[in-house]
């Protein structure tokens, strides 16, 4: 690859303005996509990218390329100039961030960011090789680079990996999902991912209907991590406290979940996806946002941060430029494990409720109450005495997520690292670390198609 | 560019491919977002590159390369190649026939975007704003964008396009919090507001200026709407809203890779199963559905897809019986019926994939004030606020942002939270009125995801005010 900070310079010393910033980000990866075993849909994707922020008397402007000649630099150099003279003065900046020490961090393995084309047809092949019947899904790794420049003496850089096994085994009538995610490839066992989805898929047949009703649930780490994906983007968000779109608005310090909950921001940590910065280069820090149950904080950038003022600063989650509207994101969610020995004793715990494999389009209802509207799918069924019973139809929750997590039956000791990019545009790979979690309050609100194809 | 599609063509010939094409795209974005009174983000992107998918020994490979030189285009094609040699099983992948041609395309400008000053549109999103001020609303937001893509196409089975395409487009929003409530209203669309294959003149008509007083009225009042009730009860949708019914419940499960379980285990398969084309009722006589890539406007709007197969229009629905599916020269050969047309890419860095173009529900006859006219209780619902349908498209909520009581033939109160729900045949069963084509709207959307990796697809939708009978509504968590 290019190296970034190097380019990161170029398109520097091209600039003109009072302040300047450049951001480099390069990929190198694979996405081998498979549909009833066969590899379908294979992406190798390679890029490099250069994105420059000009600062001119106070206004902001940004330009990005991936021409990375002199004469492309200068283009981009221009544009971000004309954009900034265009802007009017912005009173919120405060200007660019200062160099800082930056957490040293894993989340780079050589193994996987010198995976071939062919290694990344081999391991898809792996996965569904594993299964007796036929697979859906996908084998990808990734190498990713992100360094950033500026005029203000910041000086940041970070190469990352990531590598994920995704299997839904799917029959006519059955289907059953697991996936796995590591920074390191040689941590991931396609067997395991494949074995898993399968033997799921074998319960799902004559998948029943179920009445509406709120239900005590088993939610597996897949659906945890996804609801609270959902949940986290407009409350535990800076952006979404200043707005009042967020559910912890005014509410700080007190208890609005089941004290067994805690949940941090935490991209140091090992176990899941590490970075060392953010998009405007500030040192990533874990932050602390329910504790026992209470509401303790949220994730904020530069600009939120200002904009909240009092002791608020930026906490390193800045997201790229075009998902700015949006605020600063949690893409490090980490949920405190609890005391279950196993998702079995979840299900004993539950006695009487459902079970829930995954979750499919959900969507935000009523950001301030956290309301939000899904499916369930690939592995759904009824808990009759403490034990998992008949398989259920695809059902449609409408669930007010802090009610879910008011009433916390139990949670796994087992925390789980689930993968949360759909990799749309550039590669920024994040998941959610989770453990299995049992709850008194899950609403069902209506019954979908059956499991399978 | 054409030389570097041709460059990639022979490496991927001499690697072994028995089919291969190359899409050489030049793409420039940009992109203009104020909340707030303040300039939120002003961007200006440039992206260039190259795709080259091939067929080698039966197994599809794809790789790309952002170097518009030679040596990128060799690279790609030799990647992708490696690839789909390392995964072959030695399957046939026959594809449908497909003429040799070529042909060139420009979408019709009147003002060139990017001829409009960078300060000039930043002049109208804080106008728009302005307008929108009014007690109670926290948030206004306006945004404007636009971007030209050049893209050349060739493929070893004698195919050669250059496209030009260019996009704009613009929304605005107010959102509105007291006292716990928080309630937005977007204008001309939500989320990603409305774009067309057009020039600047189209972000003029939208008008952001003209409407930005009443969508900040509107978010303010919905604070004191009532909720909406719950129960059965007759439904009028908007144009907005109905687009993204029909996207979602009729677009989407018309896919025929979906059909054939490629999309199973991401954005899920379709309940409908490939010998459905031409008995299955998908919904009412007055339901017709129109896939057609020469709208005039359109984002789904070319001269060729991304396979080379050149634009047509297709019946999806006719008369609410199922005649048509989206499709590639792939799934169009294995099902025996068609010809492709569908396949297209988000930009050079992805694999071509089935995706919607122009999918309109067709108009019928009379006025929105006809439609209500004939409605003795009911609720009149506006704009997209949320969206979900489960993996075989059957089971779909959707909330609009704002709701009207319609008694005894009249729009009566406002109401808020307003949700829908059903299954989609039975809902589409229940159609019973589509009002004229004086009252057909088209939208874009920028935001249609699919794939893995994940693609945004850009696509338009016409519909016209529409009536349902028998609608579940106000669905409470």
């Amino acid at each position: 690859m290019t190296e970034p900070l190097a380019l990161a310079e170029r398109a520097l010393a091209a600039a003109a303005g009072d302040e300047m910033e450049a951001l480099v980000h390069a990929e190198r990866s694979g996405l081998a996509r498979f549909a009833a075993s066969d590899v379908h849909q294979p992406t190798l994707i390679e890029n490099v990218s250069v994105q420059l922020r000009v600062v001119r008397d106070g206004s902001v402007g940004w330009a990005s390329t991936n021409r990375l000649s002199d004469e492309g630099l200068a283009v981009l150099a221009r544009r971000a100039g004309e954009a900034a003279a265009s802007a009017p003065r912005d009173p919120r900046f405060d200007g660019l961030a200062r160099g800082e020490d930056l957490p040293s961090i894993e989340g780079y393995d050589e193994e996987t960011a010198s995976l071939a084309a062919s290694d990344q047809a081999r391991l898809a092949r792996d996965a569904i090789d594993a299964a007796d019947r036929d697979v859906y899904g996908f084998f990808t790794s990734g190498a990713t680079e992100i360094a950033i420049a500026s005029s203000t003496g910041l000086r940041a850089e970070q190469r990352l990996t990531d590598a994920t096994f995704l299997v839904l085994a799917a029959t006519d009538g059955e289907s059953g999902y697991a996936e796995a995610t590591s920074w390191a490839v040689g941590a991931l066992d396609p067997v395991a991912v494949a074995e898993e989805a399968t033997a799921k898929a074998a319960k799902t047949r004559g998948a029943r209907e179920l009445e509406p009703g709120r239900y005590r649930a088993v939610l597996e780490p897949y659906a945890f991590a996804e609801l609270l994906d959902y949940f986290a983007w407009d409350s535990l968000n800076g952006l979404g406290v200043l707005e009042e779109r967020s559910f912890l608005t005014g509410r700080f310090g007190e208890p609005l979940f089941d004290e067994k909950l805690s949940i941090a921001d935490d991209a140091l940590d090992p176990g899941g996806l590490p970075r060392a910065f953010d998009f405007e280069g500030t040192p990533k820090q874990r932050v602390q946002l329910i504790e026992d149950g209470v509401a303790r904080g949220v994730v904020w950038d530069r600009q939120t941060a200002a904009s909240a003022g009092g002791n608020a600063t930026s906490t390193g989650h800045a997201p790229p430029v075009a998902l700015r509207q949006y605020g600063p994101a949690a893409t490090a969610l980490s949920v405190a494990p609890g005391t279950a020995d196993s998702v079995g004793e979840l299900v004993r715990l539950v006695d009487d409720g459902i079970y829930v494999t995954r979750l499919h389009y959900l969507s935000v209802v009523d950001p301030r109450e956290g309301v939000v509207t899904g499916m369930t799918r690939d592995g759904t069924f009824r808990i009759r005495d403490g034990r998992i019973a008949e398989p259920l139809v695809n059902l449609r929750f409408t669930a007010a997520v802090p009610e879910v997590l008011a009433d916390v039956v139990g949670l796994g000791r087992e925390v789980v690292l689930v993968n949360r990019s759909d990799f749309y545009d550039e590669r920024d790979p994040y998941g959610v670390l989770c453990p299995p979690i049992a709850t008194a309050g899950f609403t069902i609100t209506g019954s979908g198609s059956g499991p399978g194809l | 560019m054409r030389d570097l599609c041709r460059e990639a063509l022979d490496a991927a010939a001499l690697a072994g491919a028995e089919y291969a094409d190359a899409r050489a795209i030049l793409r420039r974005s940009q992109s203009i977002a104020t909340k707030n009174q303040q300039v939120e983000t002003i961007t200006d992107a440039e992206s260039e590159g190259i795709g080259v998918r091939v067929l080698v020994r039966g197994a599809w490979g794809f790789a790309c390369d952002r170097r518009l030189t030679a040596e990128g285009a060799q690279a790609a094609a030799e990647r992708a190649c490696a690839f789909a040699n390392a995964a072959s099983a030695g399957r046939q992948r026959p594809l449908a026939p497909l003429e040799p041609a070529s042909g060139e395309y420009r979408t019709p400008v009147a003002r060139d975007p990017f001829g409009v000053s960078l300060a000039d549109k930043i002049e109208l999103c804080l106008r728009a704003e302005q307008a929108m001020i009014h007690a109670d609303v926290k948030v206004t937001s306006a945004h404007v964008r636009a971007m030209h893509e050049t893209k050349s196409l060739m493929t070893s089975g004698g195919v050669s396009a250059d496209q030009q395409t260019v996009e704009t487009g613009g929304g605005i929003e107010a959102l509105a919090a007291r006292n716990g409530i928080v309630q937005v209203r977007s204008y001309p669309a939500a989320f990603v507001g409305s774009s067309a294959c057009a020039g600047w003149e189209y972000v003029e008509s939208l008008g952001l200026e003209r409407e930005a007083p009443r969508v900040g009225e509107q978010a303010a009042a919905l604070l004191r709407a009532d909720q909406c009730p719950s129960g059965r009860t007759t439904v009028v949708l908007d144009p907005e809203q109905l687009q993204a019914q029909v996207h979602e419940s009729v677009g989407h499960p018309t896919e025929l890779d979906r059909l054939y379980g490629t999309e199973a285990a991401y954005a899920g398969t379709s309940f409908l199963a490939p010998d459905d084309l031409g008995s299955f009722r998908y919904g009412s006589e007055l339901m017709n559905v129109t896939a057609d890539p020469t709208t005039p406007g359109g984002l789904g709007t070319f001269a060729f897809d991304d396979e080379g197969v050149p634009a047509r229009v297709e019946p999806i629905v006719e008369a609410g019986i199922l005649h048509g599916f989206t499709t590639s020269r792939e799934t169009a050969a294995r099902l025996g019926h068609g010809v492709g047309g569908s396949m297209r890419a988000d930009g050079w860095s992805r694999m071509p994939l089935v995706r919607m173009t122009n999918l309109h529900l067709e108009p019928g006859a009379g006025t929105f004030d006809d439609l209500i006219g004939e409605v003795d209780d009911g609720v009149y619902l506006e704009t997209n606020k949320s969206w979900s349908i489960d993996d075989k498209r059957l089971n779909f909520q959707f909330g609009t942002q704002i709701a009207w009581e319609i008694k005894r033939g009249r729009l009566g109160r406002m109401l808020r939270d307003a949700t829908y729900t059903g299954i989609t045949p039975s809902f589409w069963a229940s159609l019973d009125a589509v009002a004229g084509p004086e009252a057909w709207v088209m939208y874009g959307g920028t935001n249609c995801g699919k794939g893995q990796p994940g693609q945004s697809a850009h696509v338009s939708h016409g519909a016209a005010p529409a009536r349902f009978r028998d609608v579940e509504v106000g669905v409470r968590s």
